[in-house]
């Protein structure tokens, strides 16, 4: 509070001109703490998600939710910002504690994602309470002595962002909507959000680049990903999941489409608009729908770990990506980057980093483990 | 005759048996109650739960999420989501100084007869070309999330199972009403060139007989189990690598003072969805006209009925971009291009037109 007892005091004076120092600097330190801690641009309030699927954490404990029923990406602050020294979460039968906490049982809940908030180690999972459309989203939070809480979406600081649907510009209201975009992965990166979806009626790649805080006018950059050079054809093909990673020096998007070839895109060429070719570096074979991408080092190197629905766990080596030539014809089978399947890590429903060393592994049978990363 | 004594004998033990502490399940409130404890009232919130949890009746679980008060007496736990038929719950009291008080409730799960059916497969014809890209599921209502992939079945004509024809996807793919399932069958091996078309072929083959089997396993959002079982036969011609060509459709323009339908005539089915939803009509002036849309048969024909008769003029039915036939090509673009232009129908969503005029 300001001391404005306006007097010819000079010591009153000098009090006053301090405290106006005092303030203006502390202005400033906010004006700056603007672009420091992201939960600035949140506002106190009910997060009305429709649904809750792919998760991910930004800093300052802002959590990035997908609602692909609302259509909508939420950004909420979780308030979990103590730092932990933890080595392991370990919580046996996840499914069914998650499920009596929310009074069911374990076949009237799905577990959809899970992110490990990289400050406290806190483990975020996304629920469905409920088989159907009506279903309720919950988000889970797990410390890591394996204490279950649910976070409130009641009265929370967040913000969100509507994602454009088309059919709404093209029908002008007519009839029923019965498009829907599932969002398949989501990702912070330099206050931007990235979004990638699969539509429930075309076959398509839509990778939104949305700026963070978010601002109602704008609803990002849309970018389509092409999967190009097999054959010389192209389709336009949607990103299961993906991971910005730096390829030597440079800010890229590492996407992985619904057919398991892995693509580079550099972030620069994200323009409003733009149609982009996806640089073929990988491809990791047939009948298989890769799940998630995790980034780490181990001696001195670094390495991606991808979680597949039928090919396991494969990890590769991420130094000199740049290297791989495009893959620009057809390959007899696995192509470019070399991979090898990791044979302890089987049946990874979901995973996230844990830290430098572990990841989280959210198994099929429900349990939830920390492993060393490979 | 009982003496005085044996009288306020059985008083005091009445009274003490009706006052004893309770924990019950108020069904019409949905809410667990621990009555004739007048420890509730003097007792800090805080403490509430640790007098009284509610758990699924399942071991070495965590408590119901829900609120505490107190209210008339009693100590009230509300569940923060509905109670399930079907599932057991057990309330534990644990009042300072005495045994826990264990009550088991459970809610019985009224007996439902199965009605849901898959009501239609589209496409809605009976022979699809060799790169088919996908199927919609039609429910007559809405269905469970998350077990779709377990209760489709694709055969070839000697009943054997064709492996993986789909991309199986975790979220799934619904429309908003849980009622329509998108079944794409997996791109990898309809895509030209890649590993999977290469390792294990077209999912279709052109000539064959094809069963796409539903099982009435599937349930829906009661958890009910469907009616029938389902099965779509179907036959193989060759791949379309056309993209749509809109110089074959032609148009039936209405009369004008009538609200007969305009019908727009394609030469091949296409897909229904987007049919549904990603065209318009506008008037000379632009303005969109109100109506309703139906699909023709075998989705080669769209059928639009305007709100108010026509007026005689020039209109354009607007084509949406995502307008695909049954392989995903598009207009004037194949599904597979092999030339790498500019797109810009973020844009320019519409960016062809069919011009009609009404006299």
């Amino acid at each position: 509070m300001v001391d404005g007892s306006l007097t010819a005091d000079g010591g009153k004076m000098t009090k006053f001109r301090l405290t106006m120092c005092a303030l203006l600097a502390l202005t400033l330190f906010a004006t700056s703490g603007a672009a420091a801690d992201l939960t600035d641009s949140l506002k106190l309030g009910k997060a009305d998600l429709k649904s809750v699927g792919v998760l991910a954490f930004g800093p300052d404990g802002v959590l990035f939710a997908g609602d692909s029923m609302g259509g909508q990406i939420f950004a909420i602050d979780t308030q979990d910002r103590t730092p932990s020294t933890a080595s392991a979460v370990e919580v046996m039968g996840l499914t069914g504690k998650i499920a009596a906490m929310l009074g069911t049982m374990p076949d009237q809940i799905t577990l959809n994602d899970i992110a490990v908030n990289p400050a406290s180690k806190k483990t975020y999972v996304s629920v469905s309470r409920g088989i159907g459309v009506n279903a309720t989203p919950v988000i889970v939070r797990i410390d890591t002595t394996g204490k279950l809480e649910a976070l409130s979406l009641d009265n929370v600081k967040y913000s969100s962002v509507a994602l454009p649907n088309p059919v709404n510009a093209s029908t002008g209201g007519r009839g029923g909507n019965s498009r829907l975009q599932a969002i398949t992965d989501i990702a912070f990166l330099d206050n931007r959000v990235f979004v990638a979806g699969l539509s429930n009626e075309e076959f398509s790649s839509t990778l939104r680049s949305i700026a963070f805080p978010f601002n109602s006018a704008d609803k990002g950059t849309n970018v389509e990903i092409w999967h190009g050079s097999h054959n010389q054809f192209e389709t336009n093909s949607p990103i299961r999941t993906f991971l910005p990673y730096k390829v030597n020096g440079e800010q890229t998007i590492l996407a992985s489409y619904t057919c398991t070839p892995l693509v580079k895109v550099p972030v620069s060429s994200l323009k409003s608009g733009a149609k982009v070719m996806g640089t073929t570096i990988a491809e990791f074979g047939a009948g298989n729908t890769p799940l998630d991408m995790i980034a780490y080092s181990k001696g001195g190197k670094n390495y991606i770990l991808m979680s597949n629905t039928s090919r396991g766990v494969m990890k590769f080596s991420a130094d000199g990506l740049e290297t791989f030539s495009p893959i620009t014809k057809q390959v007899p089978d696995k192509a470019g980057v070399p991979y090898e399947t990791i044979a302890t890590l089987t049946n990874v429903a979901q995973m996230d980093q844990f830290d430098a060393q572990r990841v989280v592994i959210l198994e099929k049978s429900g349990d939830l483990r920390t492993v060393a990363l490979p | 005759m009982l003496s005085v004594v044996a009288r306020g004998a059985l008083a005091a033990c009445l009274l003490l048996f009706v006052q004893a502490p309770v924990v019950r399940f108020d069904s019409a409130r949905n809410l667990f109650l621990l009555e004739n404890w007048p420890g509730a009232a003097q007792m800090p919130a805080e403490r509430y739960r640790d007098v009284l949890q509610v758990f699924v009746d399942a071991p070495d679980v965590p408590a119901m999420l829900g609120q505490y008060r107190v209210d008339a007496g009693a100590l009230v736990f509300s569940p923060q989501y509905p109670i399930q038929p079907g599932v057991k719950y057990r309330a534990v009291a644990r009042i300072p100084g005495t045994s826990p008080i264990t009550v088991l409730v459970d809610i019985p799960k009224p007996a439902v007869k199965s009605t849901t059916v898959v009501e239609r497969i589209y496409p809605s014809v009976n022979v699809l070309p060799e790169n088919q890209l996908k199927f919609y599921i039609h429910f007559s209502a809405p269905m469970a999330r998350g077990f779709g992939y377990d209760h489709i079945v694709l055969r070839d004509q000697n009943g054997a199972i064709v492996k993986v024809p789909f991309l199986e996807l975790t979220e799934e793919l619904w429309d908003p009403t849980g009622q329509r399932f998108t079944l794409f069958l997996d791109p990898g091996r309809i895509k030209r060139g890649l590993v999977s078309q290469q390792q294990l072929g077209m999912a279709l083959i052109e000539g064959g007989r094809y069963t796409l089997s539903i099982d009435k396993g599937w349930k829906d959002a009661q958890g009910n189990p469907l009616a029938a079982d389902f099965e779509k036969i179907f036959t193989v011609g060759p791949a379309d690598r056309q993209p749509i060509d809109l110089r074959a459709w032609t148009v039936r323009d209405p009369a004008s003072g009538t609200r007969n339908p305009l019908t727009l005539v394609f030469p091949e089915p296409l897909d229904h969805a987007i049919l549904e939803r990603d065209l318009d009509v506008v008037d000379a002036s632009g303005a969109v006209i109100e109506g309703g849309v139906a699909i023709g048969p075998e989705e080669k024909s769209w059928i639009f009925t305007p709100d108010k008769a026509w007026k005689s003029g020039l209109y354009t039915v607007r084509l949406g971009t995502a307008i695909a036939d049954l392989a995903g090509n598009m207009i004037n673009r194949p599904f597979e291009i092999d030339v790498f232009d500019k797109v810009d129908e973020e844009l320019l969503h519409f960016k062809y037109v069919f011009p009609f005029a009404v006299q």
